[in-house]
């Protein structure tokens, strides 16, 4: 852009450079503060003979994995591997859970049954304001290692489910491979997702109901069940086998509790954000819904939550990145994922610095993943709206 | 736009000696261009109401004068001082100039007292005592020295933008711009904001007055301008403006809103 | 039937509530059934647990570990000075808020003893709690804490609300300010002088850590809002990789870092003890939280005000410090004591983390006490620990929506 030859002010008046003045002395603070903290730990690292490499990745683990299929001999970076999975592992199931019970009862606070509103208000109130640390201790100590019985004695309801301090067995799926499981899941979801467009053509032709849900969820389940059948498969129950759980899969104790203690916590606001979601959407839609004689379920379904949703994925999104980084308290309690893997190499001799600089490394990585998928979704929801 | 009388000259001030010039200048924001190649020059005691559509560029223009948007191209010269990227001009400039805002922007967080004292005490180094005695005298100007410890939220919109004007005045600024300052308030409240500008504009002070209260311009103008897609189209005194404009947009425009 | 159709629906009554909250149609009755049914089991559940079978004599017995640990006995009146203090401090605030109220003339006025019913409400657990713990000790020292603090709060509310109502001279408000801000930091110092920092333990450590966390990110905290929010592009860049850092890594392996490896960075003649790695890591990590609170609160502030302040020639600097920063401050102190909430509980990992004995340690702790090992006590401790940081954080947030809703009304 041309400027008019204008009188130059003399250059400690000149606001374009006092302002990049200003930065630079800030920065130049910054990086003081940086580079004393950076000297003082080459200084010390060298004086005690640390190393500050990331070498130590390639050396012997030195220890075991209990429930996963590791050798001592392998290097740390698989141990890593297996930390991040554990973490992604109990942070998925974490997150299913508690979302389904943070909607449950969030919407449950609204309810007119009053018993039921009550009911979720004491939820709500009782775990949004317990420290995470002390439930997940009350939980691992106090109910999994004290009230679940020995293994001996173990509760198996229904013949169905092991309940014991040893571990919990859920009963699990057999014979059949987990791909041709995922191959069932597909055929079964592109008929579901089929049958569903059929159906909607079919009602907005003719006005007749759709049912898409109940006949292609039929569909779905049908065709999981023969194809099940078909190729073999068959579901193994767990059983006590001496001092052991045989079949089924085995729940470990630690991931129990990390995974109830998380869902449990994370629920409570999980079911406030739910709650406050619905409750800033203007009654006037929830009139003009009424006044068009929807009925509950479908003032609910097609009005207000997809309004509520767009209020509450920005908050549900933190509430997932909060999960995912409290699963690392799961260190505390014996439960092998990034954090605890990384404390015990740490305690076998890798270096702090470096190994710990990984794992916050790795979780701020998460965190910025799992705020871009949010961001997408945030964006998706926006556009719809539109 | 070559009429014989001095008012049709933009260019020229209409009364005393020029006090504020701007000549050629051009404000973007991005693509956008707000102003195109503006000129005006108004005078010592001058009173200037600026009127267009929305969207014209009047607001951007006083901003510019008080440097709360930095003009692009051109100069800017305001009591001999010009407005470039030296900050001590910028500050200068600003002190010299008073703002009262359609939003009243009166700090809610200080009482009306401490609204007005603040930047004569603050920029000025006015001691606390005379600052407060010089306010009160400038709420009774503006007929409301009951209300100096209030806050700003108890007061009605018309009081808050007295308040507001008092709170320029204290600085004694050489000219005072008004970017729409009736624009927000109910209609009985106008006239206590109008009736006060008025009485400033007899007592001498240079205004740059936005506004669409054609009434006000009429009786208090020096001289009228109108500005369309960022451009000054007609420049002229109240009677040769509401009589016979020149200008077809100047027509169309008077014709929508009178 | 017939008889109850023909009469219009009486619109009260028990029988009528029960119909339209229990038993309004099918699915709701049988939600009634089996939730009340459940929550019946668990409350009578509960109250025989607390009533009957929980063993508390392993609560009051450690009462003074779960508390303040180790504290030395004969140094407890140092506590109780600078507890008293905090209630005259919070006593003063409180009634210079009120005092301003009256003298701006916004205050509301009902009777005095309205509105000590009113208090006695609203912190009623808090209340109840602390004559728990009272009755759960048996020397003499407590009690005298707590009237101490009572009489220095109620003296600091009159002091506080006589001051506040007036117009001082502006030597004596400056320099009250000065005394309120030093507080904190004299009563830290006599503490320190007692039982050095490394050495608190006990609910004492989680309570201190919260607030020093709090107190000491707000410089830092404010800054980095700044910093984001302005147009300088370098100063932004350097505060949105701080924020984003920080708040993308958990607590808990920022305060293991710290606990392996804070001595590297500093110089080896400072060795940080555990206490002081904690409260740094809890300064630095919620300085990232408040960031984006104070962020919040600087956009809420109307742009017009900067604006204004600016064009009454105000610098920008003055204009962030008088103007824009103390509305925006304002309007996130609802957020800022969630904030605190959230601290307050997070102060736990400390223990796990670094080994410091604080509340939740000592909770496990005691149970392997000869006396009590091996007896399943767990439940009875961690109980007692959650109830009382439940209490805490269940009225500071509903005090912290009680704000948030004055604040929202209040405003323009």
């Amino acid at each position: 852009m041309t400027t008019t030859v204008r009188s130059r002010p003399r250059f400690y008046r000149d606001v374009r450079i006092l302002t990049w003045a200003f930065q630079l002395l800030v920065f130049a603070v910054v990086a003081a503060v940086g580079l004393w903290l950076w000297g003082n730990f080459r200084r010390n690292t060298a004086s005690s003979g640390i190393p500050t490499s990331f070498d130590f990745l390639s050396n012997p683990t030195t220890f075991s994995i209990p429930g996963a299929d590791f050798s001592p001999n392998e290097p740390v970076r698989n141990a890593y591997i297996v930390g991040l999975i554990n973490t992604l592992r109990v942070s998925i199931v974490g997150i299913v859970f508690a979302t389904i019970v943070g909607v449950l009862v969030g919407i449950g606070r609204l309810a007119q049954n009053w018993v039921v509103s009550r009911l979720s208000t004491v939820y709500v109130e009782l775990f949004r304001n317990l420290p995470l640390l002390v439930l997940l201790t009350f939980i691992f100590l106090g109910v999994v290692l004290q009230f679940l019985p020995a293994i001996a004695d173990s509760w198996t309801p229904l013949g169905w489910f092991v309940f014991s301090n040893r571990g919990i067995g859920v009963p699990w799926y057999d014979g059949i491979s987990g791909w041709s499981l995922v191959g069932l899941v597909a055929v079964g979801g592109l008929g579901w997702w089929l049958i569903a467009r059929w159906r909607r053509k079919v009602h907005e032709r003719t006005g007749r109901p759709s049912r898409g849900v109940l006949l292609g969820g039929g569909f779905f389940v049908l065709a999981l069940v023969l194809g099940w059948v078909a190729l073999g498969g068959g579901i193994t129950l767990p059983a006590v086998d001496g001092r052991q759980i045989a079949g089924g899969i085995r729940v470990d104790p630690s991931f129990f509790a990390l995974l109830i203690a998380l869902s449990v916590y994370t629920a409570s606001h999980i079911a406030e954000i739910v709650r406050g979601a619905i409750q800033a959407i203007p009654k006037g839609q929830s009139e003009a819904a009424m006044a068009l004689a929807l009925k509950g379920f479908q003032r609910m379904w097609y009005v207000i939550l997809p309004q509520a949703m767009r209020v509450a994925i920005p908050p549900l999104g933190n509430q997932y990145l909060n999960l995912i980084k409290n699963s690392s308290l799961g260190a505390g309690f014996a439960y092998f994922e990034l954090t605890n893997v990384t404390q015990v190499t740490v305690g076998n001799g890798s270096p702090a610095v470096p190994a710990f600089f990984l794992t916050l490394l790795f979780y701020v990585v998460l965190s910025l993943v799992t705020s871009a998928i949010v961001n997408i979704a945030n964006r998706r929801f926006k556009v719809v709206e539109r | 736009m070559t009429q014989p009388e001095v008012f049709a000259d933009a260019t020229k001030a209409a009364t005393g000696s020029p006090l504020i010039e701007v000549s050629h200048v051009d404000k973007f924001f991005g693509d956008f261009q707000a102003l195109k190649d503006i000129n005006l020059v108004v005078g010592h005691q001058e009173v200037v109401v600026v009127i267009g559509p929305s969207g014209s560029g009047k607001s951007t223009l006083i901003r510019c004068i008080n440097r709360l948007e930095k003009h692009d191209r051109g100069r800017i010269v305001v009591d001999g001082i010009e407005l470039s990227d030296d900050i001590r001009n910028i500050q200068e400039v600003r002190r010299e100039t008073g703002m009262v805002f359609q939003q009243f922007n009166l700090f809610p967080h200080l009482t009306v007292l401490d609204n007005i004292t603040l930047a004569p005490r603050q920029v000025r180094r006015v001691p606390k005592v005379e600052a407060e005695a010089e306010a009160m005298k400038l709420l009774e100007r503006v007929g409301i020295p009951e209300q100096a410890h209030k806050y700003p939220g108890q007061l009605s919109g018309g009081q808050q933008q007295r308040v507001a004007i008092a709170r320029s005045l204290a600085m004694k600024p050489k000219v005072m711009l008004f970017d729409e300052p009736t624009s927000a308030l109910d209609p009985e409240m106008i006239k206590e904001v109008l009736d006060v500008m008025v009485e400033l504009a007899q007592g001498g002070m240079t205004m740059i007055v936005v506004t669409h209260e054609m009434g006000f311009a009429r009786a208090v103008a020096d001289r009228i301008v109108f500005m369309s897609d960022g451009q000054i189209v007609e420049v002229g005194p109240p009677e040769h403006f509401f009589t016979n404009p020149t200008e077809e947009r100047t027509k169309l425009f008077l014709s929508q809103i009178l | 039937m017939s008889a109850d159709a023909m009469r219009p629906p009486s619109r009260s009554g028990p029988s009528e509530w029960m119909r339209r909250n229990l038993f309004r149609t099918w699915y709701d009755t049988v939600l009634t059934v089996v939730f009340g049914a459940l929550a019946l089991y668990v409350l009578a559940r509960a109250i025989v647990f607390v009533f009957v079978d929980a063993r508390w004599e392993i609560i009051e017995v450690n009462l003074k570990l779960l508390m303040v640990g180790r504290w030395p006995s004969e140094e407890l009146t140092t506590i109780a000075v600078a507890v008293a203090m905090t209630g005259l401090l919070i006593g003063l605030v409180a009634g210079l808020v009120r005092g301003r109220q009256v003298r701006a003339g916004t205050a509301v006025r009902p009777s005095i003893g309205s509105r000590l019913a009113d208090l006695a409400g609203r912190f009623s657990l808090l209340i109840g709690t602390a004559l728990l713990l009272l009755a759960l000790t048996d020397t003499a020292g407590p009690w005298t804490m707590a009237i101490a603090t009572l009489v220095a709060g109620v003296v600091g509310r009159l002091v506080g609300g006589w001051l506040g109502s007036r117009f001082l001279p502006r030597w004596v408000t400056r320099l009250g300010a000065l005394l309120i801000v030093a507080i904190p930091f004299v009563v830290f110092f006599y503490l320190n002088r007692a039982v050095p920092l490394a050495a608190w333990e006990g609910f004492f450590f989680n309570i201190t850590a919260a607030m020093a966390g709090i107190l000491l990110c707000f410089p830092l905290g404010v800054l980095l809002a700044l910093a984001r929010r302005s147009r300088l592009r370098l100063l932004q860049s350097m505060s949105i990789v701080y924020i984003e850092f920080v708040r993308g890594a958990p607590l808990f392996v920022l305060l293991l870092m710290a606990n392996v490896s804070l001595e590297f960075f500093v110089p080896a003649a400072i060795a940080p003890s555990k206490v002081v790695r904690a409260i740094t890591v809890f300064t630095l990590f919620t300085a990232a939280y408040l960031a984006e609170i104070v962020r919040g609160g600087l956009q809420s502030v109307p742009r017009g005000q900067e604006e204004a302040a600016t064009a009454l020639g105000l610098s920008p600097f003055k204009s962030m410090l008088l103007i824009v920063l103390p509305q925006a401050l304002r309007n996130v102190i609802p957020a800022q004591i969630g904030q605190f909430i959230s601290l307050f509980k997070d102060t736990t990992l400390a223990g796990l983390a670094l080994g410091i004995l604080d509340m939740l340690s000592a909770a496990q702790v005691i149970t392997q006490q000869p006396a009590f090992r091996g007896q399943g006590l767990i439940i009875e401790t961690l109980v007692f620990v959650g109830f009382l940081f439940w209490v805490g954080s269940f009225t500071m947030s509903r005090e912290s929506q009680r704000l948030e809703r004055k604040i929202g009304v209040g405003e323009r």
